[in-house]
């Protein structure tokens, strides 16, 4: 519904003069001094703090609640195959636009000062492993192990919306500790990450190629898919200090997760074959 | 800019609106915020117009995040605009306990009546301008001797500037109702107040 120009006012009339007295008198009411972009800022950082679910409609054709019911039992099921993550959401003390969006390689990071990611678990292992071949051979490319960590635990392949899919290394600890470098299709877009202020700190890798750490624990937003690729929901989870960066032929984004250790994860980074 | 304006001057309609709200339940709940930034000022004026005073920011910013989290129930299809200014209302009464009320509308009448700073100059003269100003005082305060049905019917209406149809979609009555109790309340108002303003120095 737009808000038009004044609804017109017909000729003078008795009781007209009323009604354009009332309507100027709501012109005139004193307003606070916020603006749109200013509300809206704070809106959606009470809706990530408090990490409100996306509103789905509940007045919907029988059928379609019936599909959104079993939608919502495949969740459940789904779980096991979850993707590749999409969005980052840190927690620097400046207050930012709610449009500091910038993406790197497949992943987009959104800045919000407000945001508290709840406490983390741990990192999710590796589920429904497959050999490496396998994985491959489904995902579209090989997935190579950096020389520092040698060859992973487990590997996994999940769907992500585009018909493309995540391959996912894990490498387990004996104290129980994971690490998981989870790689995917995407290119970077300097361009585009520019226009924010950095708060996650860059690093520069061998070749002048860059990568983003990501010391903080911050929220990670990440598809689940289905088995065919169907994108059903979001999920999100508290991830801890993570390791951005591209492979050496740009075709690739690597994230790196489970190793607190900057330089450490560095290392690794520069040990991809 | 004008309520329901986007920057670069573009309106929303219910085309647009109800694309929006798609983006949103689909996963995409930062599509909110154009909603939000089209009607901000409008939210305001409903909670400044029902007496939030110095919390209408408070509140407004409180009902944006209800309408966010009740989105599921909003009819596709309808109008954003009322549907929202419903919950600012609810939410203004839910926030506003009466004996404050009756501060801040005090306090209301003082800034319109000194204060705020016109939208568009009535004159160069500032006695008619101080006259203009006592003349929305007087109103107001005839505004705030009707009952809750008959205040709120012209506050949507008129102050808030909704047509009829928006009007009944945001107070939840027939069209009819609205018409009948606007008819009365205007009958009241005029009734409660001095001559109208083209009388110029006479009135009161």
């Amino acid at each position: 519904m737009a808000e038009r120009e004044l609804p017109p006012v017909p000729g003078p009339g008795p009781g007209d003069a009323l009604e354009d007295e009332l309507r100027e008198l709501g012109r005139r009411l004193p307003l606070p001094d916020v603006d749109g972009g200013t509300m809206a800022e704070r809106v959606l950082a009470r809706m990530i703090a408090e990490s409100v679910p996306v509103p789905v409609a509940e007045t919907v054709p029988v059928r379609r609640r019936v599909a959104s019911w079993i939608r919502r039992r495949w969740r459940t099921l789904t779980v096991t195959l979850s993707g590749v993550l999409v969005v980052l959401v840190l927690t620097p003390p400046v207050r930012a636009a709610v449009a500091d969006w910038f993406g790197f390689g497949g992943v987009q990071v959104r800045y919000d000062p407000s945001a508290s990611p709840p406490p983390g678990a741990a990192l999710p292992a590796c589920r429904e492993p497959v050999s490496a071949a396998e994985a491959g051979r489904r995902a579209g490319f090989v997935p190579r192990a950096p020389r520092a960590l040698g060859e992973p635990d487990a590997v996994s392949v999940s769907a992500v919306p585009g018909g493309r899919s995540t391959v996912s290394l894990c490498w387990y600890g004996r104290a129980g500790s994971t690490v998981r470098l989870d790689v995917f299709p995407a290119r970077l877009d300097l361009g585009f990450s520019k226009q924010v202020r950095i708060r996650p700190q860059w690093l520069e890798l061998s070749g002048g190629r860059t990568a983003l750490w990501f010391a903080e624990p911050h929220v990670l937003r990440f598809p689940l898919t289905g088995g065919a690729g169907q994108r059903w929901t979001e999920s999100r989870r508290t991830a801890g200090p993570t390791l951005l960066w591209m492979s050496a032929d740009g075709r690739t984004t690597l994230r790196l997760e489970g190793e607190a250790d900057m330089a450490r994860g560095r290392e690794i980074a520069e040990s991809m074959p | 800019m004008r309520e329901g304006t986007l920057e670069g001057g573009r309106t929303l309609t219910v085309v647009d609106e109800s694309a929006v709200i798609a983006r949103v339940r689909s996963g995409e709940p930062e599509a909110y915020a154009e909603l939000v930034r089209a009607y901000t000022r409008v939210a305001l004026r409903a909670a400044v117009a029902c007496g939030a005073g110095a919390d209408a920011e408070d509140v407004v910013q409180s009902a944006f995040f209800k309408a966010y989290r009740s989105l599921g129930s909003f009819r596709e299809g309808s109008a954003f605009r009322p549907w929202l200014l419903r919950i600012v209302v609810n939410e203004t009464r839910n926030t506003v306990r009466s004996a404050v009320r009756m501060r801040e509308l005090a306090g209301r009448e003082a800034m319109l009546l000194g204060a705020a700073e016109p939208l568009i100059p009535d004159t160069a003269d500032p006695a008619a301008a101080a006259v203009a100003g006592e003349r929305r005082g007087r109103l107001l305060a005839a505004l705030d001797e009707l009952g809750e049905e008959h205040r709120q019917v012209v506050i949507h209406r008129y102050l808030l500037e909704l047509d009829e149809s928006e009007t009944a979609q945001a107070l939840g009555w027939p069209r009819g109702t609205v018409k009948s109790r606007l008819n009365r309340a205007l009958r009241k108002l005029e009734r409660l107040l001095p001559d109208a303003p083209e009388g110029g120095e006479d009135h009161g």
